[in-house]
């Protein structure tokens, strides 16, 4: 005997309770594939996009560097030593040099992280090309959110302000060569990008730099005294932690439509099972054992799980690719939530993801399928066929 | 026991607890049935008819005493072995027919050989074949709601006899039905007997019944009273 056969007999001719079931569990299904997969494609497109801008093959920083507290900027800086500016020759390496300063765009004084690096690095995405610009002026290259935030535009000047090495206040006005668009917001926000021979004698720190960007095709194994290693596991770790509490979050939403789906499933069992007793005892009276109707049971309700899948494919593929191809387009304002985020996230499907997902939904619907139908297992046939209940 | 015995009981007592006591359903009963019996237990309601047939049927079992189905000890077998016993050789229709509301007719005929090891092919001869006993063939693709109570007792004889079984065990086979459809029905089933060699046991107090048997088993408080063969 097929139970298989037996329980989609039973299951199409149950009418719409059966396709209501499978049209929730199918719409999680295909909700849950595109919500991961668009994670996914999140993390996949942050970490590229990371690479490209900001840490490259990895960095490496002055000892008392920290990006989180500023004031240890004062102090984060230092000679490049020799075998780190062979690698600069080579193209292995861009050196940064970072300090505060504040601009002052339509009469308001605003904070900023002044960066100075080599134009002609190409470590880097940066356009820092637009900073090899001749002549009196001093060029500084922004990005869009920091065009948006101060109001600057290509052409514009700027008066910045910044301390030197011994403290000394300073400021000069700096012309803007360039805007570009980045979605790391590291390399955007707050910052003003110059170059590195400009701010190092600026700030009286010539030769010196706050940390070196590698190349993605060099790693840096040697030891310099007073300067680290920080190599992707430590720069990414960060935006890897945010973008998994993301996903938790949105798992949240999933299990609770989960859980009511279970819930109509178990429900429906548990229905199932008070109505349909004149059905069991007809089964046993027939010759099927008792483990054959509580399978015939499960396998019923698990089939919701089956047909989910099946169905589900139908208007998920079709979805799931079209989203593939135009990718989702991120909410305004999402650009400013200090993750690296793309205007528009392609998911990234995976067969893992598929079937990892897929095979939850048909496991926990069995489960779910077989505590009611454990009930079956101690009914009395004589009483079944009567259809009394139990 | 006999070549042509199909069921033999000796002193079988069936005890059901009720509160604190016991209730006696049967009490001492000894029968034989041979094959191709066309034999009734009739009685009131209460007399044990009902449960005597559960016992033949090994859908339960004695409390004392013994009962042989085709060789078998009902009280000894176990549940997959009763199944077994149930699926192969035994048919049952009932007073309320019984039939899976969600099949058709092909479909409620054809379940008992889901069961068994045979083809598709195999099936739908045997399908067809019985709904031809009962006159349905027009009917195959309905589904329970769309037929009359007549109609859906003739199913339910399809659905015992498709796997032409040893032993139909019918329990008040006629009691939803009118008249004419009731003597239908019993012509069927005599019919059946008579070609098939089947033996039919039914459990009935509907006199149209106890006209077509052939034996007489008269219960009352769970003892046999009478047992005449026409």
């Amino acid at each position: 005997m097929s139970a298989i056969k037996l329980a989609l007999r039973n299951l199409i001719g149950a009418g719409l309770r059966t396709w209501l079931s499978v049209l929730v569990l199918a719409i999680i299904l295909i909700l849950v594939i595109w919500q991961y997969a668009i994670i996914d494609g999140w993390d996949r497109m942050a970490i590229r996009d990371m690479i490209a801008w900001e840490i490259g093959g990895g960095q490496i920083w002055t000892a008392d560097y920290d990006p989180f507290d500023p004031f240890t900027l004062e102090d984060s800086h230092r000679v490049i030593p020799q075998s780190f500016n062979d690698e600069i020759e080579k193209g292995n390496m861009a050196p940064i040099l970072i300090t505060q300063a504040s601009i002052y765009p339509g009469g308001r004084i605003m904070s900023i992280l002044l960066k100075g690096i080599d134009p002609h690095q190409q470590v880097s995405e940066l356009p820092t090309d637009k900073l090899l610009e001749e002549g009196e002026d001093i060029p500084a290259i922004i990005g869009t959110g920091m065009a948006r935030d101060s109001k600057l535009n290509i052409g514009d000047y700027i008066t910045v302000r910044w301390r030197d090495v011994d403290g000394t206040f300073d400021a000069t006005e700096l012309l803007i060569a360039d805007v570009f668009r980045s979605n790391v917001p590291a390399v955007d926000n707050g910052q003003i990008w110059i170059p590195l021979e400009n701010l190092q004698e600026m700030t009286q720190m010539p030769g010196e730099a706050t940390l070196l960007v590698m190349d993605q095709d060099y790693a840096w194994e040697g030891e310099e005294d007073g300067w680290i290693l920080r190599d992707h596991d430590y720069l990414l770790q960060d935006m890897r932690d945010m973008i998994k509490m993301k996903k938790v979050g949105g798992s949240v939403f999933y299990i609770i439509l989960m859980l009511l789906a279970m819930l109509a499933i178990f429900d429906t069992q548990v229905l199932s099972i008070f109505r349909r007793q004149k059905e069991i005892g007809t089964y046993m009276a027939m010759g099927m054992t008792r483990g054959q109707v509580v399978r015939l049971f499960t396998v019923e309700g698990a089939m919701h799980a089956l047909l989910a899948v099946t169905l589900g494919a139908i208007p998920g593929i079709p979805f799931l690719y079209w989203m593939a191809k135009v990718g989702y387009s991120m909410p305004a304002g999402s650009d400013t939530m200090g993750l690296p985020i793309a205007e528009t996230i392609y998911p990234a499907y995976s067969l893992g993801l598929i079937l990892s997902v897929m095979l939850l939904v048909i496991i926990t619907t069995t489960i779910v399928s077989y505590l009611p139908s454990r009930k079956i297992s101690k009914m009395n046939p004589t009483e079944a066929i009567k259809g009394k209940l139990q | 026991m006999e070549n042509n015995e199909i069921v033999n009981i000796k002193g079988l007592i069936k005890r059901y607890p009720i509160g604190g006591g016991f209730f006696t359903a049967l009490n001492g009963i000894d029968l034989v049935f041979g094959t191709g019996e066309f034999a009734g237990l009739v009685g009131p309601s209460g007399s044990g008819k009902t449960t005597m047939l559960n016992i033949i049927g090994t859908l339960d079992s004695p409390s004392e005493g013994t009962t042989h189905v085709l060789g078998h000890s009902v009280g000894d077998l176990s549940q997959k072995q009763a199944a077994k016993l149930r699926k192969i050789h035994l048919g049952f229709i009932f007073q309320t027919y019984n039939l899976l509301p969600v099949y058709t007719v092909f479909e409620n005929v054809e379940f008992p050989l889901l069961l068994l090891d045979m083809t598709h092919g195999e099936r739908k001869n045997a399908v067809l074949d019985a709904l031809k006993w009962v006159g349905l063939t027009d009917k195959i693709k309905s589904r329970p709601a769309q037929l009359s109570g007549g109609e859906c007792q003739r199913v339910a004889i399809a659905r015992a006899m498709v796997k032409k079984p040893a032993m139909v065990l019918a329990d008040e086979p006629t009691a939803n039905l009118d008249a004419a459809n009731s003597h239908h029905i019993l012509q069927t089933m005599e019919k059946l007997n008579r070609e098939l060699k089947t033996t039919f046991i039914f459990a009935t107090h509907d006199d149209k019944v106890i006209r077509y048997l052939k034996r007489k088993i008269t219960l009352e408080d769970g003892k046999v009273v009478q047992d005449e063969t026409s």
